[in-house]
């Protein structure tokens, strides 16, 4: 970690600084983060270099999380207690989502170039595949969504929790610009960071639109015994619960024991 | 001191754990009973997952009724045949249960079914068993002696029921469809609730079954131990929601706990043990019930699609 900037450095020198075409680089200060028994988030720090950066640039962070399906319900009171209804499936939701930039995304982007490559909470792609259909409008194809406005407030409802967990956030003074073109933005990894692999998308902003980009990658696991339980659980499951009460009976029958000698 | 529990995927303090087994199995050895009924809503409470702090709780049920069955067992306290009938019921039931439990939470259901149960049987329970003890201190206050209903043998339609079969440890001549239909029952709680069920079968035991209090302990504990070990082991094997880390911190303070407790409780009299108690259920029974009717903060509840995970 503490070879990295020098490195970068380096690696900005070494190429002529007179072809102005702007380029990136990034690094992630830990490749794996590995989930133990006293796991309680974790917090890296992505260095990066950027070439041929003019006056008004702007960089942004990006990582995404291993995506998973999620079913979203709306409570409604029924009989006077409240119950979850009207179940939205949605597809492919990033079980961790961060955006760092240096400002705020609206001045930095267009809309339609944030919108591409889905950079922000507003602008991170939520389908309910379920509740969509492809419609021809005006000679235009267009996604029609049958439940209407209403998928906005369930989008709106995935953000908001995940931001309370802590596994989506969006720091618009998130990255810091260092001496020489080099930058520094820290990815927080809250406890329930979920396990998998991770990506690390840098892009360098200009009028509105993205020059350059680089990606990084990061796994987060289980290790030590964690994952050992982990993984015995799920691929044995049978031998699983045969331990699981040999342990409890175990306990159990050295519990009555000692009482009995008393 | 924080601990990361593997299965549940989430961060907790393992004092809080260890503490919270203690404070249980202090209580189960006070009052006898075996404490899932509590420790579930309050693992639920401290942001267990109810997918995994039910059949978590079932495991540590596991341990704590196989001490009592143990010793009833030495005293010869159990009337084995009628164990045996209501473990077949309990079985089945726990098959079922499992079943269902993994039905609910495809459904996204299983955390209000939990919450219905708990209020339901929290209320009825913690309501009958504060107004019996209070009764029971104010006829002492006045002096009186506390006057025993014998239970009556009168024919009822139980009696009317066939397949009878002689109980020699109990001296009952009964049909077998009571303890099966009983037992059921108690195995789809088990796996349902995450309790052993001791706290519906003993009174069923007593009242239903009419069987003399000196076995009825030993042999709800045989029931229990048998039907919570399998459902253990169903939701492990179909589910894998059981976390071995939380059972065991919740299984060495509860040993703890137990044995403190049994000391403590010959030191107060058994109707202020259970009014104590009545209170503390009814108190768990009213946050369960309040947390389903307030206005909740998050209109919208966020799962995994399809069973997977917590």
């Amino acid at each position: 970690m503490t070879g990295l900037i020098p490195f970068l450095a380096l690696m900005l020198q070494a190429t002529p600084a007179a072809a102005q075409e702007p380029e990136i680089m990034a690094a992630l200060t830990q490749e794996t983060v590995e989930i133990r028994s006293d796991f309680s988030g974790a917090e890296l720090i992505l260095f990066g270099a950027a070439r041929g950066v003019e006056e008004g640039d702007d960089i942004v962070v990006v990582v995404r999380g291993p995506a998973s399906d999620l079913r979203v319900m709306r409570k409604a009171r029924t009989f006077g207690i409240w119950i979850n209804r009207a179940p939205v499936r949605f597809e492919d939701v990033p079980g961790y989502y961060a955006v760092a930039s240096t400002r705020p995304l609206s001045e930095l982007g267009s809309f339609s170039a944030l919108r591409r490559s889905g950079i922000g909470l507003d602008h991170l792609r939520l389908s309910a595949p379920d509740t969509e259909t492809r419609e021809t409008r005006f000679g235009v194809e267009v996604t029609v969504s049958a439940i209407g406005e209403e998928v906005a407030e369930y989008r709106a409802a995935i953000a908001r929790t995940r931001r309370t967990e802590g596994l989506f956030a969006e720091t618009a003074q998130g990255v810091e610009i260092l001496d020489g073109g080099l930058f520094r933005a820290v990815v927080k990894l809250p406890p329930r960071t979920p396990i998998g692999d991770y990506v690390a998308d840098v892009y360098l902003f200009r009028d509105g639109v993205a020059v350059a980009s680089r990606s990084a990658t990061l796994e987060v696991r289980k290790a030590g015994i964690e994952r050992l339980i982990y993984d015995f659980a799920y691929e044995n499951s049978v031998l699983y619960g045969l331990t699981a009460v040999a342990l409890a009976l175990l306990f159990g029958w050295g519990a009555a024991a000692v009482f009995n000698r008393r | 001191m924080q601990i990361y529990l593997p299965i549940a995927e989430v961060s907790v303090n393992l004092i809080l754990l260890l503490g919270l087994g203690t404070f249980i199995g202090f209580l189960s050895g006070m009052f006898g009973v075996g404490g899932g009924f509590l420790m579930t809503p309050l693992l639920i409470f401290i942001g267990i997952p109810p997918a995994v702090a039910v059949p978590t709780v079932a495991n540590q049920v596991v341990a704590s009724s196989a001490s009592g069955a143990i010793a009833h067992w030495r005293r010869k306290t159990i009337d084995l045949k009628m164990g045996w009938l209501l473990l077949a019921g309990g079985a089945a039931g726990s098959v079922a249960g499992v079943q269902l439990f993994g039905l609910l939470r495809s459904l996204g259901q299983i955390d209000l079914i939990i919450s219905l149960c708990y209020v339901g049987f929290l209320g009825v329970i913690g309501g009958l068993m504060f107004v019996e003890s209070v009764t029971a201190i104010l006829r002492k206050r006045r002096g009186g002696t506390i006057a025993r209903r014998t239970a009556h043998r009168k024919r009822n339609w139980i009696d009317a029921l066939p397949f009878k079969t002689r109980f020699p440890a109990s001296g009952l001549y009964l049909s077998v469809i009571p303890p099966i239909v009983i037992g059921f029952f108690v195995g789809t709680l088990s796996a349902i609730m995450g309790v052993g069920g001791g706290f519906v079968m003993v009174p069923a035991m007593i009242y239903l079954l009419r069987m003399p209090t000196s076995v009825v302990v030993g042999t709800s504990l045989f029931q229990i131990l048998f039907v919570t070990a399998l459902t253990t082991f169903l939701q492990a094997a179909q589910n894998q929601t059981v976390d071995i880390v939380l059972a065991l911190s919740l299984i060495v303070g509860g040993v703890v706990g137990a044995q403190l407790g049994a000391r403590a409780g010959r030191r107060i009299s058994a109707e202020n043990l259970r009014a104590i108690l009545a209170v503390m259920v009814v108190s768990v029974c009213l946050k369960l019930g309040w947390d389903l009717i307030a206005t909740p903060s998050e209109m919208f509840a966020i799962m995994p699609s399809g069973g997977a995970g917590s």
